[in-house]
């Protein structure tokens, strides 16, 4: 059983299928999902908490159905929604406690866990100042320490990093790093952002025009990526490349000793320097190429037919 | 973990049934109606002429009082049904200004922040969320209608020298269904249409529209179309006429005006549901997207 389940999760809204066929099990600690604007990315949050019915398939959340098991499921999950949503009328950790005693605390710890949630997210020198007076980094926050107070399994986070300046967000993301690290908190964070993802995620489900375009484990996927090489070499490299492919690196020498090489799992780059070193070539740069996410990303928007190898189901 | 620790925790304790969530809307929604001073003044206002009401009972009751008054006082005052009813009438349209300032405040802080999708992203539901505003609006209108006129009911009770109040527990009766059917209207009334508007003082106006103008209009229609069905349309005659007959006095002028009981119970139903559907379009964590 993974965090989340789709089994061909198909949703609409009027008649526009925003949904279509979603298949896949996400198992990481922090999920990214990631997509174009209008990819369905929200349309997903809203399913699995229950606020759009799923005219096909069914998407479930720790192995409860995201229609049918819906209050046991929000009960267990802290959501922080992209937009603007809070109660301005209200002092922040009234806010905060109302929002956690609604999630099944007692009024005593409810109190207890808004003045903890709101000095965790930094926002315990103004909890006594009404909400409607916030900045927009404090309202994201703020959207943040209720979806925190009453300890939830599952935190989903639907653009985190919206409208925040750099500190703010920096702020944000080492914030979700630390919850990340505590360990309780399975996160699923949507975001347009590929630096938010990469810096707080290790699986990805990136949607494209409502299905799945892919869905990986970032850390693996760099790993398959990792091993392409570019060098910038002086010396002998003919006789060098010829050492380096009884290593058994794929090589391809270049004019003005550039060499480009793909090394197998077992070699190390220590090895490439020990070599030249024995043959007296100087290697003046090399550039490893690690994958990033955002070409996991491009390569996933591309690949229109490559969609189905890309989903571990 | 004391809140000086600024790290993420997670939370073990118990966690309460989920029905008592609804009980948590009703008491955040309550102290929000009864943060505002003006909702403290309407409630002492209210409460006016109550205070006056039970001089009255005092007066009627003391033989001393009435002789120091001589004959032109309270002597006459009958308490009895009809007089009742008078308070009834009076507490019942005090209720109403209380529910048209009280109402807006339980739903347009919601809805002008956009807090449904959070709302509603706990264990509660759409039927809960209004259940809960329905209980805490419901609550404060208690307070001005069915709970002090059953105080003055029993106080006449114990004032006076006659068994009183075992013979007119029918009135007791009355009073209580009339007081509850009217509160229970003006709660989802005020409910339903507090969520089309994002302004308090909007709202508070149109609950007042809601239930004289289409009075106004029909008493045109049965003036202009020589029929008593316009009437019900008018929601301050329909009532009077319910509340006449709960408590067995018949109020009417004009007997070829009267409207059959199942006919005002019919209409008010249909309000209801009239209310019900449009909290059921507004109350939503998302907007519902058509076409």
């Amino acid at each position: 059983m993974g965090v989340i389940d789709l089994d061909g999760l198909e949703v609409r809204l009027g008649n526009r299928t925003v949904l279509n066929g979603l298949t896949g099990t996400m198992q990481g600690h922090a999920i990214g999902l990631l997509g174009p604007n209008g990819a369905g990315k929200s349309t997903l949050i809203n399913t699995l908490l229950g606020f759009h019915l799923p005219s096909r398939g069914s998407a479930r959340v720790f192995g409860l159905d995201a229609h049918h098991d819906r209050a046991q499921i929000r009960g267990a999950i802290g959501y922080m929604p992209e937009n603007d949503s809070f109660i301005g009328n209200m002092s922040g950790v009234r806010f905060v406690r109302y929002m956690a005693e609604l999630a099944g605390l007692p009024a005593q710890e409810a109190l207890e866990r808004a003045h903890e949630a709101l000095f965790c997210v930094g926002l315990g020198e103004v909890r006594y100042r009404k909400v409607s007076t916030y900045s927009l980094g404090m309202k994201q926050l703020i959207k943040l320490a209720q979806a925190l107070a009453h300890g939830p399994r599952l935190l989903i986070l639907d653009e985190p990093t919206n409208g925040l300046d750099p500190i703010a967000r920096q702020r944000m993301i080492q914030l979700i790093k630390d919850i990340r690290k505590e360990g309780s908190v399975r996160l699923l964070i949507s975001s347009h952002l590929l630096r938010d993802i990469d810096e707080t995620c290790d699986e990805v489900l990136i949607l494209k025009d409502g299905r799945i375009a892919s869905l990986c484990n970032i850390e693996e996927e760099r790993r398959s990526n990792r091993s392409f090489i570019e060098l910038e070499t002086v010396g002998a490299t003919e006789h060098f490349s010829v050492s380096i492919r009884g290593l058994g690196c794929e090589c391809a020498c270049f004019p003005g000793g550039r060499i480009k090489l793909v090394i197998p799992e077992h070699v190390e780059t220590r090895d490439l320097y020990t070599i030249a070193s024995e043959q007296g070539v100087q290697i003046r740069r090399m550039n490893l190429r690690r994958d990033s996410l955002e070409d996991i990303f491009l390569r996933a928007m591309d690949s229109e037919t490559g969609r189905a190898a890309n989903v571990n189901s | 973990m004391s809140i000086h620790k600024h790290d993420y925790r997670a939370y073990t304790g118990k966690v309460t049934p989920v029905w008592t969530r609804v009980l948590v809307l009703a008491r955040y929604g309550y102290a929000e109606a009864w943060s505002s001073k003006i909702t403290v003044g309407i409630f002492v206002f209210s409460l006016l002429p109550c205070i006056v009401t039970l001089f009255g009972i005092y007066l009627a009751n003391n033989p001393m009082a009435r002789a120091l008054l001589g004959n032109g006082g309270p002597r006459g005052l009958a308490i009895d049904a009809r007089f009742f009813l008078s308070v009834l009438q009076v507490q019942c349209w005090l209720a109403l200004v209380l529910a048209s300032w009280v109402a807006p405040r339980l739903i347009t802080y919601d809805l002008a922040d956009n807090a449904m999708p959070i709302l509603l992203s706990h264990p509660i539901s759409r039927f809960g969320y209004v259940l809960g505003k329905f209980i805490a609006l419901f609550a404060s209108l208690s307070f001005v209608t069915w709970i002090p006129i059953l105080i003055l009911f029993v106080y006449e009770g114990y004032a006076s020298p006659l068994p009183w109040a075992g013979a007119n527990l029918s009135v007791a009766g009355g009073l209580f269904v009339g007081a509850l059917i009217w509160i229970a209207f003006l709660s989802i009334l005020g409910l339903a249409l507090s969520s089309w508007v994002k302004w308090r003082i909007v709202a508070t106006g149109i609950i007042f529209a809601a239930v004289f103008v289409p009075a106004g209009v029909g008493g045109i229609m049965s003036a202009v179309l020589r029929t008593k069905w316009g009437f019900l349309l008018n929601i301050p005659y329909m009532m009077t006429t319910l509340w006449g007959r709960l408590l067995g006095v018949s109020i009417l002028v004009h007997p070829d005006r009267s409207l059959p009981t199942s006919a005002i119970a019919v209409m008010l139903i249909l309000a209801c549901f009239l209310c019900l559907a449009m909290l059921n379009a507004r109350i939503r964590a998302r907007e519902v997207v058509r076409g």
